[in-house]
């Protein structure tokens, strides 16, 4: 009871905060109400309030927002790729699950929200929840993940920049600049002592990724994705960089061919495909007649991470941080 | 006679089936709130709806529930056509290999990004129909129009451009994509908007009455080719007609909703039980008996698995093969 009240002057106060704060970022073009604007993809978003209705498209956005500590801005979540990480359950628990899967338009307007957030643009298609245009002119803006679209960022800018940027940006949205900031300076130390592995690592090992077996090709990561920029942070490199292509359905017979001296598995146990866990992915490493005889197979030079952490989010640094770990026990540095 | 009078009581059970199917979804709307949404549309003093509320209703559900009406007009329709044209009873709208054409549009788009700015999934469908229609009538262009031809070439042209999506799919799409598409493959009413039922309210009435003009032709087809001949009917031309219009006609629903199944198929049938062979009422009575299905199936595939929205066209079998089977034994021989 005490707690809810609580909660309840903190919000009052914040509203409050924000009412006389009026607009710190005046829109470019000339909208009548004040509050925080934000560029999104291409997109200028006027968020008018703090947003207390949020509503997420997918699980990294689900785990973005609640390492803000926003779940009691949150009106849903939906599209659940893996078991929410540990530390984020306690608050994942306290929003409602909109949707197990991907969103669909009428489940979106359903949950009168006020502000959508999705890590892929994709996800505003007309057969999902519906175009940003039109979910604009209903008044709602629609926030797309800034790893998504590099091109709308300054050119050169790494996942992980982009993905700082996105707590940026969420932060000034629900006015928690503070809270952004720190996480923002957790994960750039984490992404620095992962950096200082690659200064003892002698030559390139090479690293071949693989996230998911569909239908008994794997789908390893190409060119230009976090994986890439992963491999590069620890002294290594990714050997299918030259596939220009995130996720390429590739043979095993090319992942034969070039040898890798570290595979990493991605773990997603709850797509339940034959081929999504890491466990399967070990098994056809072992089985096929050519990959079997890799030297990373052999000497089980293999590092299981959570799949979706392969993707960029608010998880990644940690998959980034095992690597390091692998590169150092390894041998490959000192 | 009775005629009139039994299409009168179809279309009130469309009119009725619309009523009732506009409320069913995600979130049920009441009357009240349609009345409202009519009512600021039509600049009535009422107080409008939350503009996501009012979105969900205005932007979504009738346009969905509309173009679910003339999707299955013109399927159902030209099925019947189809199956006089050939003669063969197992005849559908996507006999000529439109809709296989319209996938590998539509993956072109989607996997290659062929178009994707201008063109969208839809122009993308509707190219590929035309494309592949072309390529039939191409094919037919000496041949004469007989009706084991026909059937055999639209397999064949078919079977090609299935084969043509499945490489694209293969070949560069990922994961995410290939369930993506493979879910647009199946027929979904889930991105309807009013630009889609402008389109197809304007073709479907055009293309029926077009049809329907054709009538007595039709009947003669029902006799054979040669029957058709010593009736005074210019075979070739009307031939050519039909197909023109069919193609047309289907390339259009399925760029708009995806290949659904079953109604071009089985809804002509159903019909013909009940008014007789003569195209003239058969046609009108088609279009009826398609709308009321795919209106009903369509707000069953909403609600059915909710949250889960369930494509259109596995409902389409799903109901409609028991539904004929209890027809087909109560009326004995065909």
């Amino acid at each position: 009871m005490s707690k809810g009240i609580r909660i309840t002057v903190v919000l009052a106060l914040a509203l409050g905060a924000t009412a006389c704060s009026g607009a710190p970022h005046p829109s470019a073009g000339g909208d009548k109400k004040a509050g925080t604007v934000v560029r999104s993809c291409g997109q200028s978003l006027s968020v008018p309030e703090v947003p207390s209705r949020a509503v997420t498209l997918d699980q990294s956005s689900t785990e973005t927002l609640l390492a803000l500590g926003m779940a009691d801005r949150m009106a849903g979540t939906s599209y659940l790729k893996t078991s929410i990480a540990p530390r984020y359950r306690a608050d994942y628990e306290k929003v409602p699950v909109l949707s197990p899967k991907t969103l669909t338009s009428e489940q979106l307007r359903a949950a009168n929200p006020d502000l959508a957030v999705a890590s892929f643009a994709e996800l505003y298609s007309k057969d999902r929840v519906g175009t940003r245009e039109e979910l604009k002119e209903s008044g709602l803006p629609t926030y797309v993940s800034a790893v998504d679209c590099p091109r709308h960022s300054r050119a050169g800018m790494t996942p992980f920049d982009l993905l700082f940027k996105d707590y940026e940006n969420l932060g000034r949205m629900f006015r928690t600049e503070n809270r952004a900031q720190k996480l923002i300076d957790s994960q750039k130390k984490q992404v620095q002592r992962a950096a200082s592995v690659s200064k003892k690592v002698k030559g390139k090992p090479s690293v071949v990724w693989i996230y998911s077996v569909f239908e008994g090709a794997p789908y390893v990561a190409g060119k230009g994705g976090l994986p890439s920029e992963m491999s590069r942070l620890v002294g290594a490199e990714n050997a299918f960089a030259d596939v220009d292509e995130q996720w390429p359905e590739v043979s095993w017979e090319a992942v034969a061919d070039r040898d890798p001296d570290l595979i990493v598995l991605g773990d997603i146990p709850e797509l339940g495909q034959p081929g999504d866990s890491a466990e399967d992915k070990l098994r056809m490493l072992r089985e096929d007649p050519v990959t079997s005889k890799l030297s990373a197979v052999r000497n089980k030079r293999v590092l299981t991470v959570p799949g979706i952490e392969m993707d960029p989010s608010v998880r990644s640094t940690h998959t980034l941080g095992l690597l390091a770990d692998e590169m150092k026990d390894r041998g490959y540095a000192r | 006679m009775l005629r009139p009078a039994l299409f009168l009581g179809g279309v009130a059970l469309l009119v009725f089936s619309m009523a009732v199917s506009v409320r069913i979804g995600i979130s049920d709307i009441g009357y009240a709130d349609l009345g409202r949404v009519l009512g600021s549309r039509l600049g009535l003093a009422v107080e409008p709806l939350p503009p996501l509320v009012d979105s969900l209703i205005w932007d979504l559900r009738i346009p969905r529930v509309l173009l679910a009406a003339f999707v299955g007009a013109t399927l159902a329709s030209c099925g019947a056509v189809l199956q006089a044209v050939t003669g063969n009873a197992l005849a559908d709208p996507y006999l000529l290999g439109v809709s296989s054409g319209a996938s590998s549009g539509a993956v072109s788009v989607v996997v290659l990004g062929i178009g994707a700015g201008s063109l969208g999934v839809t122009g993308g469908a509707f190219a590929g129909a035309l494309v592949s229609f072309g390529l039939l009538m191409f094919l037919l262009r000496r041949s004469g129009l007989d009706s084991v031809r026909i059937l055999l070439t639209g397999v064949a042209v078919g079977q090609l451009f299935m084969a043509l999506t499945s490489l694209i799919v293969m070949a560069s799409g990922d994961a995410e994509t290939t369930r993506a598409v493979a879910h647009w493959l199946l027929g979904s009413m889930a991105s309807a908007r009013w630009d889609g039922v402008a389109i197809c309210a304007t073709v479907t009435a055009a293309g029926l009455f077009v049809l329907w003009s054709c009538s007595t032709a039709l009947d003669g087809f029902a006799f054979g080719q040669d029957t058709a001949a010593s009736l005074g009917i210019n075979v070739r031309t009307m031939q050519n007609v039909l197909l023109v219009a069919t193609a047309l006609l289907t390339a259009v629903a399925v760029a708009f909703v995806g290949a659904i199944g079953f109604v071009g198929l089985i809804v002509p049938h159903c019909v013909r039980f009940l008014v007789g062979p003569l195209h003239r009422s058969l046609l009108p009575f088609s279009a009826l008996g398609g709308a009321v299905f795919l209106v009903v199936t369509d707000a069953v595939a909403r609600v059915a698995f909710a949250p889960q929205e369930v494509p259109a066209g596995v409902f389409t079998a799903l109901i409609g093969a028991p539904v004929f089977a209890v027809i087909l034994r109560k009326r004995g021989g065909l």
